[in-house]
């Protein structure tokens, strides 16, 4: 049984790059932190700000909402709405008692399996240096 | 009540190497609606697919859930595999076990076999609550549309057109063709490629099924598949392709020549062009970037790029009419513009800018020494009669611009004589009246009736006798007064009365020393006129420093020269006389402070610095006003004096009565009163048109974006000779403007910023009247079911590679000109020479893998055609001049494509080519050769290899631009813009978009069987989709739930497909109403709408939830 904390990190991929990205980096087999649970949507823009609360209230200590690079959105300005609904989302993180460091957005496009590993390594490493998350909220 | 089932692969060892399948089994049993669990060793073979369908039958299983390979790999077949046993597809639910689970954690199983349990449990909240969907069935455009034009396209093209279908081919170049259209010969078997292309080239060009849009690109995709509109921009080739016989006498006459791109810079085009003489279509296309900076510089937008062509053609009177085309001033502008467009020159930016004005002049000069024929006058087409009152340069400027357009014009002069300032504010000895005579001349013989002594002082007079408009260009003749004491004491003179008798021959008497206050041009020309009457000390005194001086720096320079001294920082205070008359000037010392409201730093008097200088008589060349006495009455004024005009129209208070020039703006230079004149020509035109005078006004110009200064070679600006300074006695003209040979020198110079430099000499010669210079772009919308890609790649740029001498030396060559040199119809009609000297190279060095297979300077995989090309290019040198000796320098050598192309290096390496494997250090020039040193890999030694050529061998990589094509198409591409295919072994030729395709260079380097292959596999697929009767369309659409929707419609300004429409209810309330025909499924507006009323089918917030709760 190992002791150290393993943060639990909960990632919203879009289908069409960053679930592609996560696949490729499997292919190629990279390897990264286990902590990452994926939930796979049609769209970055469909991820609504409340799934990462829930996801924090229900105990996740970072999540990560990553698309298509702006331009290349496979619905043309999905990950638009992505990017202001999550900057306005980072705002109130600290007001919800929540590091903003725990929320990451990031643009992964389908051949960046690369790109997706590094991200979820410095991610982990990142949340693990914040430590278990105090729960305020239900949990 | 759901009844799950959980099948679990072990994907052989893929999945169960990492993941301890029986524990995620036994996990899975606990959870809650699993009815039933088992594993497979491979759920994706038939037998795993049957125990599923058998375990659905057996257990009354109404949702599954496998645990397996990425869904993006598999979930088509297990939703096939659902269906068998009579279950809806979309009760299926993929746990991604292996790219996301197994793969990336090989060796941690009790952590992978954690997260696998995870991820499971996950998948069976998620299935729980997903709903039975039916797809929609969409019907198909059996009409399809080829991107690219390379031999990939081409193949595309036709498979898909042979077998009855309609195909629209957009190749953005004026012909078809591709690289494959540059290449000699081909490997391995040496066939011609042109033999062999342009016959399916040639198939394309008639085919009844294509439609064949070259020049043109993909502006806009939208759609889906087997519904795609696709937007296409026809650019414009101002070329009537009905019309051009192909017959090349444009080619002939055109004056602008630039390097062929065909011929990868070697040779030479013309503007007008055809890339090559079997292009398709068989059309020439001029070649237009905009227009010049000289053009855009100008006010009055003279095409300068296009007569200095001409000059530089030795046609000197065609370029003289390109200069009429806007304005009749040749030789006054020729001598007194303050040139703007020589500031923007491009040509600046190499050594030193065209002399523009100069060129203008030589024009003049050369009609005027040559003899002009009488100008035929114009037809009045037009009843309209209009009025212009002055004949400066802005009223004859108006005068040329109207009665050009077929209006009786009449112009009214007060003075005696006509040019307003032109003739009595500019000395002679700047503009001789000889050139401005011949100019007044040539507008009189295009029927404009100039009348002299008659002033305008009445307007309703004006419109009385018949006039319909006038324009009002009077300027502004009133000498400003400083204000100083002894101002009005005799001697004293104002420069523009000054001027005015000198150059009506009044004689006017000075004394020997002359003081003239002032830093513009009248001051200039005061002292200097002052000087040729006998003036011997004459002091210019000017208040602010050199930098400011607003007069022509070359006029400056030429007073200074002349003797006449120049005072800067220095303003009078008072004139001092002795029985009235001038015995000095008392002037006080000036400095800078803050700039003013015109920029320029504000002159301080310091104190206590006053001095004199002794002087006979002073002229004041401060300033001139309007005088509004001699204006008709009832116009306004600004504050200024200067009368009120609308900025854009120039129209007055007065309806059909305009202004410009000095009248208007103050004193400007001649440039500005001329386009003052025109603008308010255009305005005059439409007034009595009845037409919008704003619309489209100011006019946009596209200026040209970038100027190529690539292999220009500096050259120093011709110098304007002058009279010597000893000569300058009476008012003969100083600057002599240049002579025929130093003219066309100078032209010569001209970049060409535009390409096409609209001489409109190709016009002249067409002879079916194809020529169109006004010709616009052309967007047109197709609707199509399918789209194959084919944009191609090309090769990295050799000069950029200068650690291998590319762009270093002239004799360091790319494979692609090696090809073009070597074809008959190339730029050295088939041999191969060194640039730098055209002679033969005997040593050959080949280079391989430049910018290919190294990250740092391109790609970092192998370009896989080099190594054919290499030894193709070294057979066929062999071939052309049995005594050439080739080199190739390699990595690696191999012949990927089967046994004849390896047999091929050996027959290169047999016909005594020398292979070396190792690393090239340096290309150094060494006794007229180049010398290459490196490493041989193989014996370990240096080696330092004498050659006359090196060639490069080059990564191939795609056009930069084509990004944004991708990106319209919404297709996946990588780092390099190289696009990806839908999974790289099992569906090379299709996308993550269905419906659209891709082929050739585009997704990765090919040789032309490759590129001929998978063009033809993806029409293959076109095909296939065009022999179904109509497709499933997904149907995880959004839809809306009227009872919570508030009707805030914000899903509406969300929705990139226009899918949302407002819809109102029977009880009055507006609701959101999803057209699902439209809908994507992006679920963009889910996120959005705020009382939750919108539901994603298949990723409802439900199911998004349960898997939150379930981690």
């Amino acid at each position: 049984m190992k002791s150290e904390y393993q943060p639990k990190v909960i990632g919203f991929l879009c289908n069409w790059c960053s679930y592609a990205g996560a696949d490729m980096a499997g292919t190629s087999r990279m390897r990264y932190p286990q902590n990452i649970r994926i939930i796979r949507v049609p769209c970055s823009g469909r991820v609504d700000p409340l799934f990462v609360v829930k996801c924090f209230q229900r105990g996740a200590d970072g999540v990560l909402v990553s698309g298509c690079h702006p331009g290349d959105c496979h619905y043309t300005e999905g990950n638009y709405h992505t990017r202001r609904r999550f900057a306005l989302l980072r705002e109130f993180l600290d007001y919800l008692g929540i590091a903003k460091e725990r929320m990451r957005v990031e643009w992964v496009s389908a051949s960046e399996g690369q790109k997706f590993a590094d991200l979820l390594s410095d991610f982990t490493a990142e949340l693990a240096g914040l430590g278990p998350r105090s729960k305020i909220l239900d949990g | 009540m759901a009844r799950i089932g959980v099948f679990l692969c072990h994907c052989g060892s893929n999945i169960a190497g990492a993941v301890n399948i029986p524990e995620v089994a036994e996990a899975a049993r606990r959870l809650p609606q699993v009815v039933h669990v088992e594993d497979n060793k491979f759920t994706c073979s038939d037998p795993g697919q049957a125990a599923i369908q058998q375990a659905i039958t057996e257990h009354q299983l109404n949702r599954v859930v496998i645990g397996a390979c990425s869904p993006r790999m598999h979930e088509a077949t297990f939703r096939r595999t659902v269906t068998g046993a009579g279950l809806n597809p979309y009760l299926l639910e993929i746990a991604n076990l292996r790219e996301h689970c197994s793969w990336v954690h090989p060796d941690q199983v009790e952590e992978a076999t954690a997260k696998a349990i995870d991820l499971v449990r996950k998948a069976v909240a998620r299935v729980a609550w997903q709903e039975p969907l039916t797809p929609k069935h969409v019907g198909i455009t059996r009409r399809a549309l080829v991107i690219g034009g390379g031999i990939a396209g081409i193949q595309a093209s036709l498979d898909i057109a042979d077998a009855g279908y309609e195909v629209i081919l957009v190749e953005r170049e004026p012909s078809i063709g591709g690289h494959m259209a540059q290449l000699d010969k081909t490997f391995p078997t040496l066939d011609c490629s042109a033999c062999i292309l342009t016959p399916k080239m040639t198939m394309v060009g008639q085919h009844a099924n294509i439609k064949l849009m070259s020049y043109s690109e993909v502006e806009d995709v939208s759609g889906y598949i087997g519904n795609f509109r696709v937007k296409i921009k026809n650019k414009s080739r101002y070329i009537d392709m009905s019309k051009c016989t192909s017959c090349s006498e444009c080619v002939k006459v055109c004056p602008v020549e630039l390097n062929s791109e065909f011929d990868e810079n070697l040779g030479k085009r013309k503007a007008t062009y055809i890339p090559f003489p079997q292009a398709i279509p068989n059309k020439y296309t001029i070649d237009k970037r905009g227009y010049p900076p000289c053009r855009v510089a100008c006010p009055a937008g003279v095409n300068a790029q296009g007569y200095i062509a001409l000059i530089s053609q030795g046609k000197f009177k065609e370029a003289l009419e390109v200069l009429r085309r806007t304005m009749p001033f040749a030789g006054v502008c020729g001598r007194v513009c303050t040139h703007p467009c020589e500031q923007d020159c491009e040509r600046g930016q190499v050594d030193q800018p065209i002399a523009i004005r100069t060129l203008k002049r030589f024009m003049a000069d050369y009609e005027l020494k040559t003899g002009r024929e009488k100008a035929a006058p114009v037809e009045m087409t037009k009843e309209e009669k209009v009025a212009i009152a002055g004949s400066g340069p802005a009223g004859l400027a108006c005068a040329y611009d109207l009665v050009r357009q077929g209006y009786p014009v009449t112009v009214f002069e007060s003075a005696p004589e006509v040019g307003g300032l032109l003739r009595y504010g500019i000395p002679e000895y700047r503009l001789p009246k000889e050139v401005l005579n011949n100019e007044i001349n040539y507008i009189q013989e295009l029927g404009v009736e100039i009348k002299t002594n008659t002033p305008v002082k009445n307007l309703t007079e004006i419109f009385d006798e018949g006039y319909k408009a006038i324009f009002l260009g009077t300027g502004a003749g009133v000498s400003q007064k400083m204000g100083i004491p002894g101002e009005n004491i005799p001697g004293v003179l104002h420069s523009l009365d000054f001027l005015r008798q000198v150059n009506f021959g009044v004689k006017v008497s000075l004394g020997s020393k002359v003081a003239v206050i002032g830093g513009g041009n009248a001051a200039v020309d005061a002292a200097r006129i002052a000087q040729r009457l006998g003036a011997k000390e004459i002091n210019v005194v000017y208040r602010r420093s050199r930098a400011e001086m607003p007069a022509i720096p070359s006029e400056i320079e030429e007073m200074e020269r002349e003797g006449i001294k120049i005072q800067f920082l220095a303003a009078p205070v008072k004139v001092l006389s002795k029985d009235n008359r001038v015995i000095g000037i008392q002037c006080i010392r000036m400095e800078l402070g803050e700039p003013d409201a015109s920029g320029r730093r504000r002159p301080v008097p310091i104190k206590g610095s006053e001095f004199t200088i002794d002087v006979d008589n002073v002229i004041m060349a401060v300033g001139q006003g309007v005088d509004k006495a001699t204006l008709p009455e009832d116009l306004d004024y600004t504050n200024w004096g200067t009368l009120c005009v609308d900025p854009v129209t120039l129209q007055t208070n007065i309806d059909g009565v305009f202004a410009g020039g000095d009248v208007v703006s103050d004193p400007a230079d001649v440039i500005a009163a001329i386009t003052a004149g025109k603008e308010a020509a255009i305005s005059m035109d439409r007034y009595l048109r009845g037409i919008d005078m704003e619309e489209g006004r100011p006019e946009t110009v596209k200026r040209v974006e970038e100027v190529s200064k690539a292999g220009v070679i500096s050259k120093a600006r011709q110098s304007m000779p002058t009279l010597g300074v000893g000569k300058r006695k009476g008012f003969d003209e100083v600057e002599l403007g240049f002579d025929e040979k130093t003219a066309v020198e100078e032209a010569k110079r001209c970049l060409n910023c535009a390409i096409c430099s609209e001489c409109r000499e190709c016009e002249k010669v067409c002879e079916p009247e194809a020529i169109d210079h006004e010709m616009q772009d052309e967007i047109s919308e197709e609707d199509v079911g399918a789209i194959v890609v084919a944009t191609g790649a090309g090769p990295l740029d050799h000069t950029q590679f200068s650690i291998y001498g590319g762009g270093v030396h002239p004799d360091v060559v790319s494979t692609l000109q090696i090809e073009r040199m070597m074809n008959a119809a190339g730029p050295t009609g088939g041999e191969v020479v060194r640039p730098s000297n055209g002679a033969h190279p005997k040593e050959v060095v080949f280079i391989s893998c430049v910018g290919s297979r190294d990250e740092r300077t391109g790609t970092g995989y192998c370009n896989k055609v080099c190594c054919m090309v290499m030894a193709k290019q070294a057979i066929m040198l062999k071939e052309h001049a049995p005594d050439t000796h080739s080199y190739i320098i390699y990595v690696d050598a191999r012949g990927p494509g089967g046994k004849i192309f390896e047999d091929f290096l050996t027959r290169a390496e047999k016909e005594g080519t020398t292979y070396m494997r190792g690393q090239i250090d340096s290309v150094a020039k060494q006794d007229g050769r180049l010398l290459i040193s490196g490493q041989d890999f193989l014996s370990n030694e240096t080696f330092n290899i004498p050659a006359d050529l090196v060639v490069l061998a080059t990564g191939l990589m795609p056009n930069e631009d084509a990004a944004r094509l991708f990106q319209t198409l919404h297709i996946s591409y990588d780092a390099k813009n190289f696009l990806l295919q839908a999974h790289p072994k099992l569906r090379p030729v299709e996308t993550a978009m269905d419906g659209i395709f891709i082929a050739g260079c585009a997704v990765a380097p090919t040789d032309v069987p490759e590129s001929v292959t998978q063009g033809g596999a993806a029409a293959e697929y076109v095909l296939k989709l065009f022999s179904q009767e109509s497709i499933e369309a997904e149907p995880m659409t959004s839809i809306v739930d009227i009872a919570r929707c508030t009707g805030c419609l914000l899903c509406q300004q969300v929705c990139p497909f226009q899918a949302v429409e407002a819809e109102t209810l029977r009880d009055g309330r507006t609701v959101a109403s999803i057209n699902e025909s439209l809908c994507k499924g992006c679920g963009i507006c889910v996120a959005a709408c705020r009382p939750g009323a919108i539901k994603l089918r298949g990723f409802s917030d439900q199911q998004i939830l349960a898997e939150v709760m379930a981690l």
